[in-house]
C-alpha cells in the first residue's frame, strides 16, 4: 500500500501555520499523529495534495490541569497521574482507545476531529469501485440510508464525550485569530457525516480546555466493542454529576459512538437535577436518552443492541457514580 | 522523487541520513530502502502490530509513521535489540518459552515487551497484557508470549 | 528399505524427545533475522500486481489492455487466455485458472496482471485496463443452488445446478435406529465462514534465468503441490522448477491450496524475464480465502433409554464459494468425522457443497471437523439433560475403544478419550460446579476427535511414500536433514532435528534442517491434515535409524565388539559390557566415512491401505485419530450479554507428546483459533459482497478475551506413530466450541446454534428466555 505524493509543511510556529493554512485553502488536511488521516489516506479517502503537520507547535503539545494541548499524545495523557486523577472519564476514555500502538502517536486534537466511520465507507478504493462510490468519497449516494442528501456515518472518537461531560472547551486558532467555544458546539447538530465539525476553513484545535468544577465532579466513561482492544466504539457513554449528600446537584451524559457525532443530553437530563439517588432515578435516566438515539447499521453490531445497551450503560454509570451512602435500592 | 529531501534521525543507535519524498512512510524506508526487513508488514494500516518499532523509546506503529516525522528521533527496530553476541533477555525467554511459533508477529512483540519492562520492570499479568494489547498473534494463543514476559521480568529483563 | 509404520514403541528413556525443545529457528525469529518470502529481493526485481473482479459473477467480453502495455516500466501484462489450463488441489476438482477465463466468478477474481518497475506503476497501468464483461446472476445462497439455476457458476455443477459435490452415506438402518429411540436430539448449525488471517500476507516471488530454469519462493504450506501446478499450468516440466519455501507466517491451510497468484507471478517472470515480487495486500488476503466454509447442518442424534447412540442422521449444506478447492474432501469431512470419539451404530448422511459467488472457501484448520463437531457435541449436552444423565457420563458410555472399528471402517488404532474424560473432569472441579454455579456463570464439556494425517493423500501414485526424509552427515560433524515438509510455525523443522538427534544420540545444534527446496528436498506432501508429525517422524526415524546402523558398525569396529550389542550414548557409542571405552561421535563417522565419504541415509513413509470399498472410503480414513475432552468454564454479564471464556481445561490424547513446548503451543493457538470464530469472527457477507476485508472488522481475540488455559496431555502410544506421537495441530480446535456453547447454556440456560456468537446474540438470548418467562438457576 502506498500513498499517492503530497507536499508535507511542518510550520514551527502558530503564524506560520496560519498563513499556510490561508494559502492552501481547500487542499490540505492537518497532520497530528495521522493514525486516522494516513490509513484512511492509503485507502485513498479524500486525500489532499497538501498536509500541514502541526508537530512543531511548541504550544500544542503543553499539558496542565487546566489546558490539554491539542497535540498531547493519548500515551502521555495515559501516564498522567495529576489528569487521570482529576478527570476519571477522560482518564477512562483514553485507556480504551485503540491500542497502545496506535496511542503513542495519537493526539488530543486528532481523536476529537477523527473521521466519521461506516462499513461502505472505511474501505479500499477497489471495495468502493466495485460497490459504487458513496456520498462521503466520490460518488453521490449513500448504501446505509438510500437517499442522496445526508451521510449518516458514525462519530467514533473515543474522547469527546468524555470531554463533553467535564464541559470542556476547545481552542481554535485560525485566519480569523483566535476563539474558544465549548466542545458541545464543535460539533454540528445540523451537520451530517460529512461536514462533520464547524472548524471554519484554515482552522485548527490548539487545545481543550477544562474548568475547575469538572475536577469537583465524579465521572465515568463506558464503551461497547467487541474486543477490549483495537475496537472502535459501537457506543460510548460518558457521565458527570455531583452530588449533595444524596441529591444530584449537577448531570451530564453524552453518547458517542450512535450517530453523526457525540452528543450530550442536557434537554433530557436536566430534570433529573435535584432527585435524590435511586436505582428509579439511573434507570429514569437511561430510559429517557434511549429512545432519542439514532443508530444506523454501518458498525459491527447491531443498531436496536446499541440503543438497548445506551440505556444500560447511562444506568449503570449513574449507579458507579452513585453517593457512597445513601443510594439506597 | 519531487519533494523528497534529507532526513537525519537515529536508527539502532546509529546516526543515520536518509532521502526520502514526504509521503514515505516509515516501515517501506526500513524494509525497500535500508533492508531492515526484521519489521513486519502484516496489514499495512494499524491493525496488526506486526510494524512496531520505537521511537524515543515508545512502541510505535511504523506503517502509520512518515519518515519525515522522526527527523531528529531515536528509532529502534527488532534489529537493535540484541548485541551481537548474545540476545537480549526478552528475546531469550521468548525462544525458550515457546513464545514464537511462526515468528512473523514476534519482532512486534518483543519491542512492545521491551518497552514495556523498561518502563516499568516488574509488571503485573494485567499490564502486560495491556501492553501486547496492540499486537495481534494468530499462532500462540498470547499464553506463551505472557509467560515470556514474565520470565524476562524476573530474569531482569529490563536489558 | 521398509516402508510403512514402523511398530516400535518408543525407547524408554529418550534425551530429547518428549521434553521442551524450543524452535530451532527461535533466535533468528526474534531477532528479525528469519528470511520470510516478503524479505528476499532479486536484482531487477519488478512488482507484481493483480487487476480483480468489481463483479460477483459475469461474462467478459473483452480485455484492453494495450494502452498498460506501452506505458514506460510496465515489463509484461497477463490475461486469463495466455496460460488457461486449469488447475485444482484435487486433481478430481479442476476448476480454477491463474487467471479469469471467460467469466469472472466472485468479487475479487483475478482479471488482469501487471509486472512493472514499481508499485506505483504497476497500479497506474492496471488502472488503464479496460474490462467489458456482461454482469450475470450472481448466486450468494447455496441452497439456490441446490436446484437448477439458469446460469450455472461452473459447468461441472450437478445437472444444471451450482452442486459442487454431493455425498450420500448411509450404514446401518438409521429410521429403524430412530423409529424405537427413546430420545431424540436435533441441532440446526448455522456457521459464518471464517478465514485464517495468518499474520504474514501472501507473497511470492519468482525469476526464469537463462537456463530454462523456473525458481518459485512462495508463502506456501505446501511446496510440492504448487511445484506440481506450476508446471502443468506454464507447461514446465517439474525438473526445471526449483519451488523453495523461506520462512513462512503462518498458515492454518490457507497457504496449501496452489493459489492463483503464485501462478500468475510465476508467469509474469516468464513473460518479463524478470525476478518478480507479488506480495498481496491484507484485503486480498481476504479475497483469496479458501477459509473454513460457511455452513449449515442438521444434526439428528438418537439415543437409547440408558443413553446409548443408535444413530446418527446429518445432512449439510455447505458454502463453497466460487471454486472446488478442497471441497470434495469438506462435503466427506462435514459427515465422516461425525464418526468419532463415539461408537455410531447406524449413520446417514447427506451433504452437499454448492458453488456461491463467494471468495471460495478451502482447508482451514480442524478442516471439515469443526462445524459439525460442534452440532454433535451441542446435541449430546441437549440429550444428557433430557436422559438426566451427567455429559461426562453420557459420552463415556459411548467410547470408541481402542483397536476398534467404526461402522465406516476407520480403524482407531490408540484412543485415550476415557483417560482425557476423567482427567478433565478430576482438574475443572466439574462435579462441584456444573449447574451449581451461580447465574451467569457456567461449565460445559465439549469433545473432539480429528485425523492424524489423510491416509488418502493427493498423490501421483498411493504406492508412492507420502514422506521422504533424507540424511547427509560429513566430515564436520553436522548431519544435514532435508525434506518437503513445511515448518509453517508449528515446529516441524525442530521435530525433523530432535527426531535425528535422539535417534544419532548427538547434540542438537550437530543436525541443520536444510530449507525446502525442490532441487535438494525430497517429496513430503507438505503441512496439512495433520500429517506431519505422523508421517515426517517415522521418515526422519527411519533414516536415522539406518545412519545409525552404519555409524554403531564402524564403532564397533572400533571397540572390536559386536555391532548388535553397541549402544548409542551421548555423542557417543559404547559397549555395555566395557562401558569405559567408548568411541565418539566423530571418530565413528569418520571411521564409517572411510568406506563410502559421506554418508547419506533415507526413510520414508508409505501409509497401508485402509478403509472399506464403498464409494467415498477413503475420505476420513487416517493411520491414527486424536481425541479431545475439553472444558470452558464462562462469565456472562447477563445485562448486556458480554461474556468472557475464564478458564479452558484442555485435555488431549496425541499419543506421546515429542516436544511439549510445540504440542502446548498447538493447543493454546487452536483454542485461541476456536475462541475467534466462536466469539466474533465472521466472513461478513452482505450479499456476494465482503464488508470486512480487514483486520479491524474481523475480530481475532485479543489477549485480554484470553481464559486460563490448563493443557492436560493424557495420550496413551500410538502403536504406529513415531515413538507413539499422534497429531496435535488441528485436532485441539474442534472440542473448544462446543465446550463454549455448553458452558454459555449452564451460564445463562440459552442455546447457540449459530456462529458466531457475539454479545448482542447472547442479550438477545437471555431476553427471549426471560420474555417467556422460562427461569434458569432461579433467575
Ligand atoms: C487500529 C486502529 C484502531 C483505532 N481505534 C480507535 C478507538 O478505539 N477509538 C478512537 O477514538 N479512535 C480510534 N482510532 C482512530 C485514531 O487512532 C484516534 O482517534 C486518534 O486519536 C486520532 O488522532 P491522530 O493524532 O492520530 O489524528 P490524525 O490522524 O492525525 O488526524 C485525524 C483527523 O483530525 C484532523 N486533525 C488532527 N489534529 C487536528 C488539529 N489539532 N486541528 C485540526 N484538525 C486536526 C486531521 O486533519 C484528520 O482529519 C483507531 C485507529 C486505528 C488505526
Ligand atoms: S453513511 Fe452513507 S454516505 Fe455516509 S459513508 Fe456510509 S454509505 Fe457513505
Ligand atoms: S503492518 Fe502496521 S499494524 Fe499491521
Ligand atoms: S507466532 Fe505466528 S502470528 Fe504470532
Amino acid at each position: 500500500m502506498h500513498l499517492d505524493p503530497f507536499e508535507l509543511h511542518r510550520p514551527a510556529t502558530v503564524e506560520e501555520t496560519v498563513a499556510l493554512a490561508r494559502e492552501l485553502a481547500g487542499r490540505f488536511d492537518y497532520l497530528a499523529g495521522g493514525t486516522d488521516l494516513l490509513a484512511n489516506y492509503k485507502m485513498h479517502l479524500n486525500a489532499k495534495p497538501h498536509l500541514i503537520a502541526l508537530d512543531r507547535l511548541a504550544p500544542l503539545r503543553e499539558r496542565r490541569l487546566d489546558r490539554i494541548g491539542a497535540m498531547v499524545r493519548l500515551a502521555e495523557l495515559e501516564r498522567d497521574g495529576a489528569i487521570r486523577s482529576a478527570y476519571p472519564a477522560l482518564a477512562e476514555a483514553v485507556d480504551q482507545v485503540a491500542t497502545p500502538l496506535v496511542r503513542a502517536s495519537a493526539t488530543v486534537g486528532g481523536n476529537l476531529l477523527v473521521d466519521t466511520r461506516c462499513f461502505f465507507f472505511n474501505q479500499s478504493y477497489f471495495w468502493r469501485a466495485s460497490l459504487g462510490f458513496c456520498l462521503k468519497a466520490d460518488g453521490d449516494r449513500c448504501h446505509v440510508v438510500p437517499q442522496k442528501e445526508r451521510c449518516y456515518a458514525t462519530f467514533s472518537g473515543d474522547l469527546a464525550p468524555a470531554l463533553l461531560v467535564l464541559d470542556a472547551e476547545v481552542e481554535i486558532v485560525g485566519p480569523d485569530g483566535r476563539r474558544r467555544i465549548p466542545l458541545a458546539s464543535l460539533y454540528d447538530e445540523g451537520g451530517d457525516g460529512i461536514r462533520r465539525h464547524r472548524l471554519a476553513p484554515g482552522e485548527f484545535l490548539a487545545a481543550v480546555t477544562l474548568p475547575e468544577a469538572a475536577r469537583r465532579r465524579s465521572s465515568t466513561y463506558a464503551k461497547l466493542r467487541v474486543r477490549p482492544s483495537f475496537d472502535f466504539p459501537e457506543l460510548g457513554v460518558a457521565v458527570a454529576c455531583r452530588w449533595a449528600g444524596d441529591r444530584l446537584e449537577h448531570l451530564a451524559v453524552a453518547t458517542g459512538g450512535l450517530e453523526t457525532y457525540p452528543r450530550r443530553w442536557d434537554d433530557v437530563t436536566a430534570p433529573f437535577v435535584g432527585r435524590r439517588a435511586s436505582s428509579e432515578l439511573f434507570r429514569e435516566v437511561g430510559a429517557a436518552i434511549r429512545p432519542r438515539v439514532r443508530p444506523v447499521h454501518n458498525t459491527f453490531l447491531p443498531p436496536d443492541y446499541r440503543k438497548q445497551m445506551t440505556e444500560l450503560f447511562v444506568r449503570r454509570a449513574l449507579e458507579r457514580l452513585a453517593p457512597t451512602s445513601g443510594a439506597a435500592g | 522523487m519531487p519533494g523528497a529531501r534529507r532526513i537525519r534521525f537515529g536508527l539502532n543507535g546509529h546516526p543515520v541520513e536518509v532521502t526520502a519524498p514526504p509521503e514515505r512512510i516509515l516501515l517501506d524506508l526500513l524494509r525497500d530502502d535500508l533492508r531492515l526487513t526484521g519489521s513486519k508488514r502484516g496489514c499495512d494500516l494499524g491493525t496488526c502490530g506486526c510494524c512496531t518499532v520505537l521511537v524515543d523509546g515508545r512502541p510505535t506503529l511504523s506503517c502509520l509513521t512518515l519518515v519525515h516525522l522522526v527527523e531528529g528521533r531515536e528509532v529502534m527496530t527488532i534489529e537493535g535489540i540484541a548485541s551481537p553476541h548474545e540476545l537480549h533477555p526478552v528475546q531469550r525467554a521468548f525462544v525458550e518459552h515457546g513464545a514464537t511459533q511462526c515468528g512473523f508477529c514476534t519482532p512486534g512483540f518483543i519491542l512492545s515487551a521491551v518497552a514495556l519492562l523498561r518502563e516499568n520492570p516488574q509488571p503485573t499479568r494485567a499490564q502486560i497484557v495491556r501492553a501486547i494489547s496492540g499486537n495481534l498473534c494468530r499462532c500462540t494463543g498470547y499464553t506463551k508470549i505472557v509467560e515470556a514476559i514474565e520470565a524476562a521480568s524476573r530474569a531482569g529483563g529490563a536489558g | 528399505m521398509s516402508s510403512g509404520p514402523l511398530r516400535s514403541a518408543a525407547p524408554a528413556a529418550m534425551r530429547l524427545l518428549g521434553g521442551r525443545i524450543p524452535y530451532v529457528e527461535g533466535p533468528l525469529k526474534v531477532t528479525g533475522r528469519a528470511e520470510y518470502t516478503d524479505d528476499l529481493a532479486r536484482p531487477g526485481m519488478l512488482v507484481g500486481k493483480l487487476l480483480r473482479s468489481p463483479w460477483p459473477h459475469a461474462r467478459i467480453r473483452s480485455i484492453d489492455v494495450r494502452e498498460a502495455r506501452g506505458m514506460p516500466g510496465v515489463f509484461a501484462v497477463l490475461t486469463g487466455d495466455r496460460y488457461p489450463t486449469p488447475f485444482g488441489v484435487l486433481p478430481i476438482t479442476r476448476d480454477e485458472t491463474a487467471l479469469a477465463v471467460e467469466k469472472v466468478r466472485y468479487i475479487g477474481d483475478i482479471v488482469a496482471a501487471v509486472a512493472a518497475q514499481d508499485e506505483l506503476t504497476a497500479e497506474r497501468a492496471l488502472a488503464t485496463i479496460r474490462v467489458d464483461a456482461e454482469p450475470l446472476p450472481e448466486y450468494t445462497d447455496p441452497r439456490v443452488g441446490l436446484r437448477p439455476v439458469d446460469e450455472p457458476i461452473h459447468r461441472r455443477g450437478l445437472n444444471g445446478t451450482n452442486i459442487q459435490k454431493e455425498v450420500r452415506q448411509h450404514f446401518g438402518d438409521v429410521d429403524a435406529a430412530f423409529a424405537q429411540a427413546p430420545v431424540t436430539v436435533r441441532v440446526h448449525g448455522s456457521f459464518a465462514g471464517v478465514t485464517h488471517a495468518f499474520t504474514e500476507p501472501l507473497v511470492t516471488l519468482a525469476e526464469a534465468t537463462p537456463n530454462g530454469r523456473l525458481t518459485v519462493w512462495s508463502a506456501t504450506q505446501v511446496p510440492h503441490y504448487l511445484h506440481r501446478t506450476l508446471s502443468e499450468v506454464l507447461g514446465i516440466p517439474m525438473h526445471r522448477i526449483r519451488v523453495i519455501k523461506p520462512e513462512v507466517g503462518g498458515g492454518f491451510g490457507g497457504k496449501s491450496d496452489p493459489l492463483p497468484h503464485e501462478i500468475v507471478c510465476a508467469a509474469l517472470a516468464i513473460e518479463s524475464g524478470r525476478p518478480v515480487k507479488m506480495l498481496l495486500d491484507r484485503e486480498e488476503v481476504f479475497y483469496t480465502n479458501h477459509g473454513r466454509h460457511p455452513t449449515e447442518n442438521d444434526v439428528r442424534i438418537a439415543f437409547d433409554a440408558e443413553g446409548r447412540l443408535l444413530g446418527y442422521d446429518i445432512e449439510a449444506v455447505i458454502d463453497g464459494g466460487a471454486w472446488s478447492s478442497f471441497g470434495t474432501v469438506t462435503t466427506y469431512y462435514n459427515g465422516v468425522l461425525a464418526m468419532g470419539p463415539y461408537r455410531v451404530p447406524n449413520f446417514r448422511y447427506v451433504g452437499h457443497r454448492v458453488y456461491t459467488n463467494k471468495p471460495p472457501s478451502g482447508a482451514m484448520r480442524a478442516h471439515g471437523g469443526t462445524n459439525i463437531r460442534y452440532s454433535v457435541e451441542v446435541a449430546f449436552d441437549e440429550a444428557a439433560e433430557q436422559l438426566g444423565i451427567d455429559p461426562f457420563e453420557l459420552r463415556a458410555r459411548n467410547a470408541l475403544p481402542p483397536n476398534s472399528d467404526t461402522i465406516n471402517q476407520f480403524h482407531i488404532s490408540s484412543t485415550s478419550f476415557l483417560r482425557c474424560l476423567e482427567a478433565v473432569r478430576e482438574r475443572s472441579g466439574w462435579a462441584s460446579k456444573f449447574r451449581q454455579l451461580p447465574y451467569g456463570k457456567g461449565i460445559g464439556l465439549g469433545c473432539g476427535f480429528y485425523i492424524s494425517g489423510s491416509n488418502s493423500p493427493i498423490h501421483f501414485t498411493p504406492k508412492m511414500p507420502q514422506s521422504t526424509v533424507h540424511l547427509k552427515a560429513d566430515m564436520d560433524g553436522g548431519i544435514t536433514v532435508h525434506s518437503m515438509q513445511a515448518d509453517i510455525g508449528q515446529g516441524s523443522n525442530t521435530l525433523l532435528a530432535a527426531i535425528v538427534a535422539e535417534v544419532l544420540g548427538v547434540d542438537l545444534d550437530r543436525v541443520h534442517v536444510h530449507p525446502v527446496d525442490s532441487d535438494v528436498s525430497p517429496v513430503d506432501l507438505g503441512s496439512y491434515s495433520s500429517r506431519v508429525t505422523f508421517m515426517m517422524g517415522n521418515a526422519a526415524r527411519q533414516a536415522a535409524e539406518a545412519m545409525r546402523a552404519r555409524l554403531v558398525r564402524a564403532a564397533a569396529e572400533l571397540l572390536g565388539a559386536p555391532a548388535e550389542r553397541i549402544e548409542v550414548g551421548h555423542e557417543r557409542f559404547f559397549w555395555p559390557e566395557d562401558p569405559a571405552r567408548s568411541v565418539s561421535f566423530l571418530e565413528a563417522l569418520h571411521k564409517a566415512m572411510e568406506a563410502e565419504g559421506a554418508l547419506q541415509s533415507s526413510g520414508s513413509f508409505t501409509s497401508k491401505p485402509m478403509g472399506g470399498s464403498f464409494k467415498g472410503a477413503r475420505a476420513g480414513t487416517a493411520p491414527a485419530y486424536s481425541f479431545a475432552a475439553y472444558v470452558a468454564e464462562v462469565e456472562v454479564d447477563v445485562e448486556t450479554g458480554v461474556y468472557r471464556p475464564t478458564h479452558i481445561y484442555a485435555a488431549f490424547d496425541c499419543g506421546r507428546p515429542l516436544n511439549r513446548l510445540a504440542v502446548e503451543g498447538q493447543i493454546e493457538g487452536s483454542i485461541h483459533m476456536g475462541l475467534g470464530q466462536f466469539m466474533g469472527e465472521t466472513m461478513n457477507y452482505r450479499g456476494a459482497r465482503l464488508l470486512n476485508p480487514a483486520l479491524l472488522d474481523y475480530k481475532i481475540p485479543m489477549p485480554e478475551q484470553m481464559p486460563e488455559i490448563d493443557v492436560l496431555l493424557v495420550g496413551d502410544d500410538d502403536p504406529d506413530g513415531p515413538f507413539g506421537a499422534k497429531e496435535a495441530g488441528e485436532g485441539p480446535l474442534v472440542a473448544t466450541l462446543p465446550a463454549m456453547a455448553n458452558a454459555l447454556y449452564d451460564a445463562v440456560g440459552v442455546r447457540f446454534y449459530r456462529l458466531p456468537v457475539t454479545p448482542d446474540v447472547v442479550w438477545k438470548g437471555i431476553q427471549g428466555r426471560r420474555a417467556a418467562a422460562r427461569r434458569w438457576k432461579g433467575n
